[in-house]
């Protein structure tokens, strides 16, 4: 099976992060069998929360890693900074049933980090193939469609809530996306909407009311795993996924 | 290469006097190989070698070794008698062809050193730092329940069937250590004094300083016998 690939983006606190972790719970109770990797791209690292899953090192902390041991002198060729990146990459990866995650983390230091930042891109990649889906929670705004981190995806998803600036930025992110980004299908999620709120948009997934069911979830410190099957939420990124994979909107 | 004599002096003593087994090089009985980039995931997985923050070492050494015969020892348990994560040490002999040319054999040592980042054997997930001298290894459930099971010897036969594609490989002796007995945290330090001399050699032949007094190279030559006469006998050629 061909890995696809799912990338959320959007303006900030539209729920990203939540609608990631449903697509991931879904995906993973659809397709049992199925090898699920979760990429928690946002540095405000949500996703991990959402999922339950800690993992125990980021990316960022390989990244810090390597380039100590490129100033040290430890590492410098590439065949040897590419074994070094692939290293501690699997000690990134947290495991849960038919998921792995893998967070990017925060960048703290100054510096730097294009050598290293290839190198791990080539890693990720190249990991990329051991899964069948990969969904990737996109830090806000249009920084890594900018920046090429997603690059080659399946799965365009734009996030935005019922207001005029969300809309706007996914209509940025739309734009960019189109010149810098190779994906099959682009769609929108319209997220914590008062009921009867009915935008018309061409590639509208799935309109999602206020959760009141997912905040008292998210303020109990729980995971995904423990929202009811009936939540807004988890109906709606059923539907955007659905929609998603048969090319239909749909409003929930 | 004389450089590496006294390291590997110190390596052997650390080790049991006779290896539990060691077979000659057998390119018929090679591991089966894996994809790269393929991860072996944890539930896949039976135990880590060097997992579990336990010791790990690694490292090639390219020395003289007193047969032309390639051949993988192991010292300690085999793969199918191990069932969680363990201590673990994989050393490499490389015997290479003599080269007039010292700066051309030492580009070599680099080249024919980064075999070992490209072995993919099916359930043996390999994987190496460099920086901290380290191989861990997952091995998988699967391959451990094969009949016969993964074996050392088939990863051996496999790492020294890659080495022996470069030309200037003659043998290649590689020893597999999981005897908990051995004391892996000198064998780590001196998996870290092999690589430094790897990349000193390099470096000193890179250089075109003359004067001992001023040269930044000055502790390592101090430290590893050999070096200098390496670097004053490229000039000499010049």
């Amino acid at each position: 099976m061909e890995t696809k690939i799912f990338a959320f983006t959007g303006k900030g606190g539209v729920g990203k992060t939540s609608l990631s972790a449903a697509f991931i719970r879904i995906l993973s109770e659809t397709y049992e069998k199925a090898k699920i990797l979760a990429v928690d791209a946002d540095p405000a690292v949500g996703l991990s929360a959402a999922l339950g899953i800690e993992p125990k090192k980021t990316l960022d902390d390989v990244r810090l890693q390597i380039a100590e041991s490129i100033e040290k002198g430890e590492t410098g060729a590439a065949a040897e900074l590419l074994s070094e990146a692939k290293f501690h990459l699997l000690d990134c990866i947290a495991e849960r049933g038919n998921i792995s995650f893998l967070a990017i983390g925060r960048p703290e230091a100054a510096g730097c980090y294009c050598k290293v930042n290839a190198y791990l891109k080539q890693v990720i990649e190249g990991i990329s193939g051991n899964y069948d889906f990969v969904v990737i929670d996109g830090e806000a705004g249009i920084e890594q469609i900018n920046r090429r981190v997603l690059e080659h995806i399946s799965y365009l998803v734009l996030v935005t809530d019922g207001s005029k600036k969300g809309l706007q930025v996914i209509g940025t992110i739309r734009q960019v996306a189109e010149k810098l980004v190779t994906c099959e299908k682009t769609g929108v999620i319209v997220n914590r909407v008062p009921a009867g709120y009915a935008p018309e948009l061409p590639d509208l997934l799935a309109v999602i009311g206020d959760d009141d069911t997912q905040r008292r979830n998210d303020m109990r410190g729980e995971s995904v795993f423990a929202l009811s099957e009936d939540s807004p939420l988890y109906c709606g990124a059923k539907e955007a996924l659905k929609n998603l994979q048969e090319n239909k909107n749909g409003i929930v | 290469m004389e450089l590496y004599n006294n390291v590997g002096r110190q390596i052997r003593a650390l080790l049991p006097y006779a290896p539990a087994k060691r077979a000659p090089y057998d390119a018929a009985a090679c591991a089966p190989e894996g994809e790269k980039d393929r991860i072996l995931f944890g539930s896949d997985t039976a135990y880590e070698l060097g997992g579990g923050g336990k010791q790990s070492a690694e490292a090639v050494l390219f020395a003289d070794l007193p047969e032309e015969q390639s051949e993988t020892l192991l010292y300690g348990p085999d793969l199918s008698e191990i069932s969680s994560d363990v201590p673990f040490g994989h050393i490499t002999v490389v015997k290479m062809k003599e080269s007039e040319d010292a700066a051309l054999s030492s580009e070599r040592l680099k080249t024919i050193g980064f075999t070992v980042f490209q072995l993919y054997p099916e359930g043996y997930h390999i994987r190496i730092s460099p920086a901290a001298c380290r191989e861990q290894v997952r091995v998988a459930k699967a391959a451990l329940q094969k009949k016969p099971p993964l074996s050392f010897l088939n990863v051996g036969n496999s790492l020294i069937k890659a080495f022996l594609r470069h030309p200037d490989v003659i043998a290649v002796q590689t020893a597999f250590i999981t005897d908990p007995a051995v004391d892996y945290k000198a064998l780590s330090v001196l998996s870290g004094k092999t690589k430094k001399i790897t990349d000193a050699v390099q470096s000193t032949l890179q250089l075109d300083e003359l004067d001992c007094a001023s040269c930044k190279m000055k502790p390592l030559c101090d430290e590893i016998d050999g070096l200098r006469e390496l670097h004053f006998r490229k000039e000499g050629k010049r």
